[in-house]
């Protein structure tokens, strides 16, 4: 009977969410609260420049005059900005060397959010694991950057932020802001003023980054918000891939995670970005709780034959709002999106892409699937415009929603612009439950109802699951089920 | 914020502009500097309109006659010609027109919007209700002048097994917005919604629907297509809602626009909303040039660029048209699509 044992196992992994532990370790904080000096408190942390000071108080002021959006299809209290830590650290010795001067506390954290014992391995600076180089970062900073040294023989820089700014300023006061500007949206202004950490990549001309990048992003502290600033450079002909993972703890209160990534692709250049994105997103039953998981991530196709292409999966947070996005400046760019949006329980997401053709024959393709159970409501919103001077501007969209349940909402709000006469751009997008032939089909096989649904699911978001690293597939394959428990029978 | 409130007030600041998210599209307020004084009477007796003399006027703001609402008494079956005349140039004014559809009765509605002047400012109002079993068909042909700001808004109630259709084309103004706005019980009930625009100069028409379905078991189909050049702006913005409980629901939108010239703009935004689970709803959306493969083909038949690109056009726009279920009014629709075609 291994067939019923490999059942029971796979439904008894179907726990809810189980990266919800809370990390006992010593910490440090900022005051509570948000003003000026908090800004000034950060940046002495970090050891900054003044001209960094300067970029974050002048971002600062603009926030304060800034009213925070409403437009989104999500609803959540009003968020009180005095009412959080802005900078929170764990207190460690400066760069271990060995695991055993990791401290145990935060190896023991990396274990038990389910990173292979190689991976944690080469995450806490061990010699000789496989080449996977993580930057990982805990609250508000970064806790340890791996394979530095290999990826510096390739001239490729992999660093935190913080340390960008002290070794590489000529390339942070270059391009920190040139893809979202400063005061682009009220959350990429507040991540401005007081972002903590987050990892800063550049790849030289011609170089194919040897090994997969990743970032860890784990939010430990109670009361705090994340504001995880990342920047990646890929200049002319090189090629990187990237991934992002983040968890964080189950707690009855919301926490705000208001990041901003900038990516920047010159001529012949291509960056791979896979988001899996696993924040805790409340109780299912009561909806209290979960992160606030405000993003604004953001591409600039630059140099003529540049490439982008995000592909994420968003299992996690209680309210998702973000829209990774390419702006096709160069001539022959591209940009693909290619999304997994689950929700369950009461979350809410407001999530999709733009697409903004500026360059000659540029192209783009976004794949979206969106599950929603439970309470839930999931909205995909995009845009794609192609404006005077994009002749040739070709786009392709697909967004489907499945629902699963009674209770739950899928909306689709595509925006199309077309500024010339030599633009082709095609959007189809479809809302259906799951099928009930296929589920007898499937049940009649012997499969019990939550793997049925499983099953068919993982087919529906087949086509974006393929577009992820392995690793990564395996895994948000997995993440896909168990944000789906509970939600049938 | 209406149009209507904006001409009754005389306050321009009442107008809708783009950063109301429904009007991004269609600025009036960045557009109209000053309210214009509000129209005169007129009593001048016209010409016949596209589909004949017509049965009620709305001339200037005004109906002519003793005629308060239309009304179609439950069981008979109607076909009426409703005339909405601009005959004014740079004044304002808005019409508010109820239109009841008695149960188990059938109105076929022929609207023609006609500008005779330039530069007004107009917004029409209609409500219309459609009683259980009833059904209503609206042809709507919209011939507004160039420099023109017209909007027009129809307010459509459904009931238990009703049909209601409709079909609009258009050749736009300086601004236009046609709205249509439905309110879908499900039960039986059935909505076929339609519009074709043939754009040119620098024209601008805003196609905008809305339908919620809030009951069990309802349908709807639309199709908007359009063609525009030269400066023409395009406009489609497709809202399907499915209610709680609004289940058995099946929706599908399609909108499919040809540009054919270099500064010509098409903007969509079709969008779907669901809260029930057991629907079957899609949009499909499409923007692109005349296919090339076919004018390959034509030319290689020996038809010149000119026709074949015509021809084209016509089979384009014509599958809406086709989709008018009155014979008589789709001859008509089909002369004026084209007619106008030659314009564009």
């Amino acid at each position: 009977m291994v067939a019923v044992k490999q059942t029971v196992e796979h439904v008894e992994s179907l726990e809810a969410y189980k990266h919800g532990f809370i990390t006992d370790i010593d910490q440090e904080f900022a005051p509570k609260g948000l003003n000026a000096d908090i800004v000034r408190f950060i940046s002495a942390k970090k050891d900054e420049p003044e001209w960094m000071l300067q970029w974050r108080l002048e971002a600062f002021e603009r926030w304060l005059a800034m009213e925070e959006p409403t437009w989104a299809k999500v609803n959540f209290p009003r968020i009180d900005y005095q009412d959080a830590y802005y900078y929170a650290a764990p207190k460690t010795k400066d760069g271990p060397k060995s695991l055993d001067e990791v401290d145990p506390e935060l190896l023991a954290t990396y274990a038990k959010l389910g990173i292979p014992l190689k991976e944690q391995e080469v995450l806490a600076g061990v010699q000789g694991a496989p080449k996977y180089a993580v930057d990982a970062v805990f609250d508000s900073v970064s806790v340890v950057t791996t394979f530095k040294k290999e990826l510096a023989a390739v001239g490729v820089i992999f660093c935190s932020m913080s340390e960008a700014i002290r070794e590489h300023p000529e390339l942070v006061k270059k391009y920190l802001g040139s893809v979202v500007p400063t005061s682009d949206n009220y959350f990429a202004c507040l991540n401005s003023a007081v972002f903590s950490d987050g990892s800063f990549v550049y790849v030289p001309p011609g170089v194919r980054c040897p090994m997969e990048l990743s970032t860890y992003f784990r939010i430990n502290a109670a009361e705090s918000g994340q504001f995880e600033r990342t920047l990646i450079i890929v200049d002319k002909g090189a090629y990187v891939s990237y991934l992002e993972g983040c968890t964080a703890p189950m707690r009855d209160e919301n926490q705000l995670h208001a990041a901003v990534v900038e990516l920047v692709a010159l001529e012949d250049a291509e960056i791979k970005y896979s988001t899996v994105q696993n924040w805790y997103p409340g109780d299912p039953k009561t909806g209290k709780g979960g992160i606030y998981n405000f993003v604004t991530k953001r591409a600039d196709c630059r140099g003529d034959r540049s490439k982008v292409s995000w592909t994420q999966v968003e299992t996690g947070s209680a309210v998702t709002w973000k829209y990774p996005s390419c702006v096709l400046r160069g001539n022959d760019s591209s940009g693909e999106f290619y999304s997994i949006a689950v929700t369950n329980g009461f979350q809410q997401a407001d999530t999709g892409t733009k697409m903004i053709h500026l360059g000659a024959n540029t192209k783009s393709r976004i794949i979206s699937k969106g599950i929603s159970a439970g309470k839930s409501s999931n909205t995909y919103r995009g845009l794609v415009s192609a404006h005077p001077k994009a002749k040739g501007a070709r786009n392709f969209t697909q967004c489907d929603s499945l629902l699963i349940g009674k209770e739950c909402a899928a909306h689709t709000v595509p925006y199309v612009e077309a500024r010339n006469g030599q633009t082709v751009f095609e959007h189809e997008a479809t809302t259906t439950r799951l099928s009930e032939d296929q589920l007898f089909y499937v049940m009649q096989r012997g499969l019990n109802q939550e793997e049925a649904v499983a099953l068919l699911v993982n087919g529906f978001v087949k086509d974006v699951l393929q577009q992820l690293p392995m690793e990564f597939a395996v895994e948000a394959q997995k993440l896909v089920a168990i944000s789906l428990e509970g939600s049938v029978g | 914020m209406s149009v209507s409130q904006a001409i009754a007030a005389g306050d321009v600041a009442l107008l809708p502009s783009r950063r109301d998210e429904d009007w991004r599209w269609t600025d009036l307020r960045g557009l109209i500097r000053a309210m214009p004084p509000v129209s005169p009477a007129s009593d001048r007796q016209f010409e016949t309109g596209a589909f004949g003399e017509g049965d009620v006027l709305l001339v200037n703001g005004v109906v002519r006659g003793d005629v308060k609402a239309l009304v179609v008494p439950a069981g008979e079956r109607r076909t009426v010609r409703l005339r909405v005349i601009a005959d004014t140039s740079e004044t304002a004014h808005g019409t508010d027109l109820s239109v009841w559809v008695g149960e188990g009765a059938e109105l076929t509605l022929l609207e023609t919007y006609e500008g005779l002047g330039e530069g007004y400012l107009t917004e029409t109002r209609l409500n219309l209700t459609v009683e259980a079993d009833a059904r209503l068909e609206r042809v709507v042909l919209a011939a507004d002048t160039a420099e023109a700001v017209a909007v027009s808004t129809a307010t459509v109630a459904l009931s238990r097994g009703s049909r209601f259709e409709q079909t609009v084309l258009t050749t736009g103004a300086r601004r236009q917005r046609i709205e249509t706005q439905v309110a879908h019980p499900g039960e039986g009930a059935t909505v076929r919604m339609d519009a074709g625009y043939l754009l040119g100069g620098q024209r601008h028409a805003d196609l905008t629907t809305a339908v919620a379905h809030e009951g069990v078991g309802g349908e709807t189909s639309q199709l908007t297509k359009g063609i525009v050049r030269d400066q023409a702006r395009g406009v489609f913005q497709g809202r399907i809602v499915v209610e709680k409980g609004a289940d058995k629901t099946d929706a599908r939108m399609g909108h499919h626009a040809l540009i054919l010239s270099e500064k010509a703009e098409i903007d969509a935004k079709p969008e779907l909303l669901i809260y029930a689970d057991d629907v079957s709803c899609a949009h499909g959306n499409t923007v692109g040039a005349l296919d090339e493969d076919a004018l390959f083909y034509a030319r290689q038949r020996g038809i010149p660029d000119a026709q074949a690109r015509a021809m084209l056009a016509e089979a384009f726009v014509g599958e809406v048209v086709d989709r008018i279920a009155n014979d008589k009014a789709r001859d008509v629709a089909r002369q004026w699509v084209a007619a106008h075609l030659g314009a564009v």
